[in-house]
Parts: structure tokens; C-alpha cells; sequence
């Protein structure tokens, strides 16, 4: 897919304040219908980038297009953006709320109407409709946030923290909600500190780190890159194929299996092979990808 | 605009749909309706009458005491008092007198005691019996020899609380006392009265057309404008602040900034509760109108209207004008202070300036009442933040040269403008920066790097 048909382009951008560089240099692009991992430490310059893009500050260098388009605030009709810190009003009815951040969307008021009803029932929620939100759960107030971002039916998301707060059930519950926008080519850009959410969301991952770029590509990609020399094995026997140190650096055992370090340069096939020569008997042989956790602390401990 | 107005009606429905709106718009004009009328009720309820006995030795100052709390000379002392007071007697008034003067002449029921030559002591003791039995409320006990400089004069009552019978009773008690003295000394008591009247001395200011005004009502009138206009602006300060504080401290405030602009948003706010406060003036407006129609109809209601200053259609638009220039000057101040810092508590503290400039401007009107011509006058109706208050004040005073309402309402023109755009500034940035309240330096630096 060209760049041309991304859904998001950020060019060269750059944003200081003061003498401190929140984000610098940063490129990537953002393709329709993918849900897009923006992860990065504490303070990494992910809120400020996000910023950026629904159009709340500008970049001092750089250039950010949305559907081919220069930011404008005519675009930001077309983002539901659900910043980390987030709110309602507390002394207001659930459906007045949502009517209100749908008109700032540029949402007529039948069509809005229509879309409350809709996203109420979708999220269980029908039955609070006049309540006010101090009447709320704190999960069922994420749920409500959750609504006054699709209530414009955006064609990207930018979710930042989207289930902190939430209970498990209501995470699996969120995430099918979230399929279901992917399923309608609707592009996300997921940004969450939960690893393992981000693994199992996410097509495309984007790691940065005190405003730079560290670690970017498709989740598939990334782990092929980091994961060709980790091997979990399970067999009876080819001991001394396992004491070679020309082909593994390293054993360690584990409860019923061991982790199998490869040299470097050493295909994972030539072991097998070696293995099976040998006589030994195997049960299991898996090249084991290192998670996204892994990568991650790799990535930023060191720089830390 | 589409989503300014958005805001706006957001703005208005959250304000104008609550409860506090509805209760303390109709308050406003029960309280005023109550103070008018209820105690007019209260005291034209007639209480039971006061049982009295005159002990009088010498029998000279009970049947003066008796002639003068009889309804015919209490209702000319009250017309005395009124030709005093320089208000013409008009027909209706005159029945209400005539009422009056009956009801508290009927407020008093003399009772005769036979003291039968006893000493003061046992004719106290009889009397308190009979106070005690409920046959008298009380007993007015007059020395033998009123001659003597020190004597005591006695009143015992059950009732002593009932002020006004009180006040009545020794107002008469005076009057015979007096009367009798003069009659000792020889004296013509109609003729000293006479001579004691007292002159009539009555103030009207001047304007430069020579047009007369009631200097009293004009004070009054202008110290209700300028009050009015200093709560209302405090007030609806306070509201703005108050709601972009709670968009701050609820997080809100991301989600706007990425569906508006910082500018459609604020003066959206600013818009939409001038609209609120606006409706809440025009309930008010309307029913001082409403009153003022049905006091016009009563005939001595017109009496009082008539000595109300003359308040033309000009005058009102410019009222109208000043209030808005007044509101949206001290409503982006508020905006600026809600946008600093985090919770409406401190925002109560650093309200304090503005309310405070305020409060100088309203104690300017006082010098603008006593001399709108004066230089002092000229300035501060001018000035940037204390013309809302003071040029309303000097319009009804005088009406000053047309020239200086025009600069004046240019020169605060120009305030709103730097304030929004000040405003502007510090909300952009102010609004997500979550967790401390700005310093000066630091606003400061948004100020110039937004």
C-alpha cells in the first residue's frame, strides 16, 4: 500500500517547549483498518504526539496529513480521540452529555440522537440514559467516554488507556466493541502501557522513547526480528548436541522443558537436524518469539 | 459556528435548567413582593386592646392623657407629621389615615380603680391583684406633684414588649405632661407651636438643562443601579469561573479542545451565560415593571412613582450597553483565573482581585452621585473596568456629553478585546495542564508562547 493512502502521515515532527524536546524528528505512518500500537514509557512524548494529531497544539517543525489532507480543524470532525485523562460532566444527564459532544462533532441532532440510543444498548448501559454521572460506575462512566468518542462515527480512533478502570469481563466486552470498528475499516491508534493487550490487538507497533522513534514495523515483523534465536525444546536424549558451544551458547532448564540459546550466525533447522541425527527423541521444537514486553524492556531499560 | 453555538446552548441549558436558576430567579421578586407587603399586614393586624389604669392624684393629667390618645388627635398628629415630610395628602391616603389613627386610639381601654385614699404601695398591690385576675393589663402610675423636676411617672404592664402601644402611650404622656406645664406657666400652648415649627428645607439638583430632580430618589435610584450591576457581574464571574474550572478538573477539557477551538469554546462560555444572566435580569426587568404598572394604578402608588428619577428608553439602552461591556470584561478575567488554577476552591482565592477592583468601582458611584461633573467623574466613568459600573450611575445622575459615552464605551471595547485575547491565551494552555496551579511567570510564558 502506498503512503499516500495512509490514514495518518506524521512527517519530520517536532514539538519542544522550552529548552525540552517532547518529541523529535518523529515519522510514521498509520494504514486504514489497522489498529496501530503507539506505546512508549512514561513521559516518551506519546500524549503530546497525540496532541498533535487531533489538532489540539501544533508542531513547531514537520508535517502531520490525515486522509491525505493538512490538519484542519475540519478534520477533527473525523477522529474520536479518548485522552488518558478523561471526563464527564458530573452533574449532567448521560444522554444531555453525549448530545453535547456529539454537536461539537458537527453531528445533527436527530442523527445523534439515533447514535445514543444505538451505543446505549450496544453497551448495556439503556437504562442510565437520564441518570447523571455521579450516579455511575467508574466502569460504567469509561463505557460513556468510550460512546462520546464513536458517537461521530470517526473514521480513526486514537485511544490512550481505553480500559484502565475496567474489570476483565469489561475488557473482553471492549475489545469485541473494538473488532467490530475494525471489522468496519475503521483505522485505530491504540496507545496502552498492557503489553500483552497491545499483543494481541494490535497489527502495527510504534515504541518510542524520550521523543524518538525506537522500535517500529508490523507486531509480526518485530518479533521475527527479535526472536530467531530462542528455541523451547522438549526431547529425551542428544545431550551432546546440546554441549556443542559451536551451535548453543546456553541451556536452561525448566519445569518439563529447556530454552535453547542458538549461536550466532546458527539456523534453528541446522539444530533440529543435528537433533534428530543424534537419535533423540523430540516432542516439541519451537522457535519462541520474545513478547512485546520483552522487546520493550529491552528497547527502553537499557536507554533508561 | 455551528459549533459555537453549540456551546453557547450548552451553556445556557446548563445554567437555565437547574433548579437554583428557577428558585432563585422567582425568589428575587417573592423576597421584594415580601419586604413591601408582608409587614404592611403585620402591623395593620389589630391586636386586643391594652387595659389601662390611670392613677392620677392630682387628677390633672389623666383627662389630657385620655384626649390625647382619642382617634381625632392622633390622626392629626399623624397629618402633622406627614405635612412635615412635605408628601401631599391624597384621598385614599387619607382613608388609610383615618383607619390608622382609629386603630391605635382603640388600642387603648381605660379602666377606672377607686384608689380610695390608700398609700402608693397598697394601691400597687391592688392593681397587680387585678392584673393577675386578667381584669387590666397594666397601670400608668402619675406622681402627686408633677411640678417637682425628678419625679417618676410609672407604667406596669403585662404587655411591656408591645412596642408601638408603648411608644404611643408616652408620646401622650409627654404631650399632657407638657401641655399641663404650659398651662401652669401661663403659657399659649398653640402659639409656641407656632413659633417652634421648623423650616422646610427641600434638596433638588440642578442639571445643566435646568430640569429639576428629587436628589433623595436619585441617590437611592443609583445606588440600586450600581448594586445590581456589581452582584450580577460578581455572580456571573463566578459562574464562568466555576464552569471552566470543572471542565479543567474533570478532564473534559481534552475532549473539547479536539472537537473546537480554545476561541469557539470560550466565548461560546462567555456567550452562553451572558445569555443566562440576561434571561434572569429580563424575569427580574419585567416584574419591576409589572409592579411599578400595578403600583401606577393604585393612586398612592403613582405618588411615589412620580418622585422616581426620569429613566428614558436612552438611558436603558444604555444601561443595557454598559452591563454587557461590564460582563464580558470581568467574565474573561474570571475565565483567565478558571483556567490557572485547579479546583473552585482556589479559584474562590483568586477571585479576590477582581471582585476587589470591582468593589472600587461600585464605591466610585458614591463620588459620581454627589458630583457627576466633577473631573474624578469624568475619569473613572471612562476607565476601563470601572465605567460598568460608574457610567450607568453618572447616565442617571446627568446625562454627560454624548462624546464621552462614545469613549467610554470605545475604551472598554478595546479592554474586552485585550482580555479575550489574553484569556484565550492562557486558556489554550491552561486547560490541560492537569495537577499544580500556575505561578504569574508561568502564565506568563503561555501568554507569549501560544
Amino acid at each position: 500500500m502506498s503512503l499516500k493512502d495512509a490514514t495518518l502521515m506524521v512527517e519530520n515532527v517536532s514539538k519542544r517547549f522550552g529548552d525540552f524536546a517532547a518529541v523529535e524528528d518523529l515519522s510514521f505512518e498509520v494504514l486504514p483498518g489497522r489498529v496501530f500500537g503507539f506505546l512508549g514509557p512514561n513521559g516518551a512524548g506519546k500524549t503530546t504526539t497525540i496532541r498533535m494529531i487531533v489538532g489540539i497544539t501544533a508542531p513547531d517543525d514537520g508535517k502531520i496529513e490525515l486522509f491525505g489532507e493538512r490538519m484542519s480543524p475540519d478534520l477533527q470532525d473525523r477522529i474520536g480521540y479518548l485522552p488518558e485523562e478523561r471526563g464527564l460532566y458530573k452533574k449532567m444527564k448521560i444522554v444531555d452529555q453525549l448530545s453535547y459532544f456529539a454537536a461539537l462533532k458537527g453531528v445533527s441532532r436527530s442523527k445523534a440522537g439515533e447514535r445514543i440510543d444505538f451505543w446505549l444498548d450496544r453497551m448495556n448501559l439503556k437504562e442510565w440514559k437520564s441518570k447523571k454521572t455521579t450516579d455511575l460506575s467508574k466502569g460504567m462512566q469509561q463505557k460513556i467516554q468510550f460512546i462520546s468518542t464513536v458517537i461521530h462515527d470517526p473514521d480513526l480512533l486514537i485511544l490512550d488507556e481505553p480500559f484502565s478502570g475496567l474489570d476483565p469481563i469489561n475488557v473482553e466486552f471492549m475489545i469485541d466493541v473494538l473488532s467490530e470498528l475494525k471489522a468496519r475499516n475503521k483505522t485505530i491508534i491504540f496507545s496502552t502501557h498492557l503489553m500483552e493487550t497491545a499483543e494481541r490487538l494490535c497489527n502495527d507497533i510504534l515504541l518510542i522513547n524520550k521523543g524518538r522513534k525506537v522500535v517500529a514495523g508490523s507486531l509480526r515483523e518485530i518479533k521475527e526480528s527479535y526472536g530467531h534465536n530462542l528455541i523451547a525444546l522438549r526431547c529425551t536424549g542428544g545431550d551432546e548436541v546440546l554441549g556443542d558451544r559451536s551451535i548453543v551458547v546456553k541451556v536452561t532448564e525448566h519445569a518439563d522443558e529447556k530454552e535453547v540459546e542458538l549461536a550466532d550466525g546458527v539456523d534453528a533447522q541446522i539444530l533440529l537436524r543435528r537433533l534428530v541425527d543424534s537419535g533423540a527423541v523430540i516432542n516439541k521444537f519451537e522457535a519462541v518469539e520474545p513478547s512485546l514486553n520483552d522487546i520493550f524492556i529491552e528497547q527502553i531499560g537499557g536507554q533508561k | 459556528m455551528r459549533k459555537f453555538l453549540a456551546v453557547v446552548r450548552h451553556e445556557y441549558r446548563k445554567i437555565v435548567m437547574k433548579w437554583t436558576f428557577l428558585i432563585g430567579t422567582l425568589l428575587f421578586p417573592i423576597i421584594g413582593i415580601g419586604f413591601a407587603v408582608v409587614p404592611a399586614l403585620l402591623f395593620s393586624l389589630k391586636g386586643e386592646p391594652t387595659r389601662i389604669v390611670v392613677v392620677d392624684p392630682s387628677g390633672r393629667i389623666e383627662p389630657r392623657l385620655r384626649s390625647n390618645l382619642s382617634a381625632e388627635s392622633i390622626e392629626a398628629k399623624i397629618r402633622e407629621a406627614a405635612k412635615n415630610s412635605s408628601v401631599d395628602i391624597t384621598a385614599s391616603q387619607e382613608e388609610q389615615l383615618k383607619k390608622g389613627a382609629g386603630q391605635l386610639a382603640t388600642g387603648f381601654v381605660f379602666i377606672d380603680h377607686d384608689t380610695g385614699g390608700k398609700t402608693d404601695d397598697d394601691i400597687r398591690r391592688d392593681l397587680n391583684a387585678r392584673a393577675a385576675a386578667n381584669e387590666i393589663d397594666g397601670y400608668l402610675m402619675i406622681p402627686a406633684d408633677i411640678t417637682q423636676p425628678n419625679v417618676r411617672y410609672e407604667f406596669r404592664s403585662r404587655k411591656a414588649g408591645d412596642f408601638i402601644a408603648n411608644d404611643t402611650l408616652e408620646d401622650a404622656l409627654n404631650a399632657a405632661v407638657r401641655s399641663e406645664r404650659l398651662a401652669a406657666s401661663n403659657i399659649d400652648e398653640t402659639m409656641l407651636k407656632g413659633l417652634s415649627r421648623n423650616v422646610q428645607l427641600q434638596t433638588l439638583s440642578l442639571s445643566e438643562t435646568g430640569e429639576e430632580k428629587d436628589s433623595g430618589m436619585l441617590y437611592l435610584a443609583s445606588l440600586v443601579i450600581g448594586m445590581m450591576i456589581y452582584i450580577t457581574l460578581t455572580i456571573y464571574g463566578q459562574v464562568i469561573m466555576g464552569a471552566v474550572v470543572e471542565e479543567k478538573e474533570t478532564r473534559i477539557a481534552e475532549i473539547l479542545f479536539s472537537s473546537a477551538t480554545p476561541f469557539q469554546l470560550m466565548f461560546g462560555k462567555l456567550v452562553g451565560v451572558a445569555l443566562a444572566g440576561l434571561t434572569q435580569l429580563s424575569i427580574w426587568v419585567g416584574s419591576i415593571a409589572a409592579l411599578m404598572a400595578f403600583l401606577a394604578s393604585q393612586s398612592d402608588g403613582a405618588q411615589l412613582l412620580a418622585a422616581l428619577p426620569n429613566i428614558t428608553p436612552l438611558m436603558l439602552v444604555y444601561f443595557f450597553i454598559f452591563f454587557l461591556v461590564g460582563y464580558f470584561i470581568y467574565a474573561s478575567i474570571f475565565a483567565l483565573i478558571g483556567s490557572m488554577v485547579t479546583t473552585v476552591q482556589e479559584g474562590g482565592q483568586f477571585a479576590f482581585p477582581p471582585i476587589m477592583i470591582m468593589l472600587i468601582g461600585f464605591y466610585f458611584c458614591f463620588a459620581v452621585i454627589r458630583d457627576p461633573n466633577s473631573s474624578l467623574s469624568f475619569w473613572v466613568s471612562i476607565a476601563p473596568l470601572f465605567a460598568p459600573m460608574t457610567m450607568p450611575v453618572r447616565i442617571l445622575a446627568e446625562m454627560p456629553p454624548f462624546w464621552q459615552i462614545a469613549l467610554s464605551i470605545f475604551l472598554n471595547c478595546i479592554a474586552i478585546a485585550g482580555l479575550v485575547w489574553l484569556a484565550g491565551r492562557v486558556y489554550r494552555v491552561g486547560m490541560l495542564m492537569y495537577g499544580k496551579r500556575a505561578t504569574i511567570p508561568e502564565v506568563w510564558k503561555w501568554i507569549r508562547q501560544a
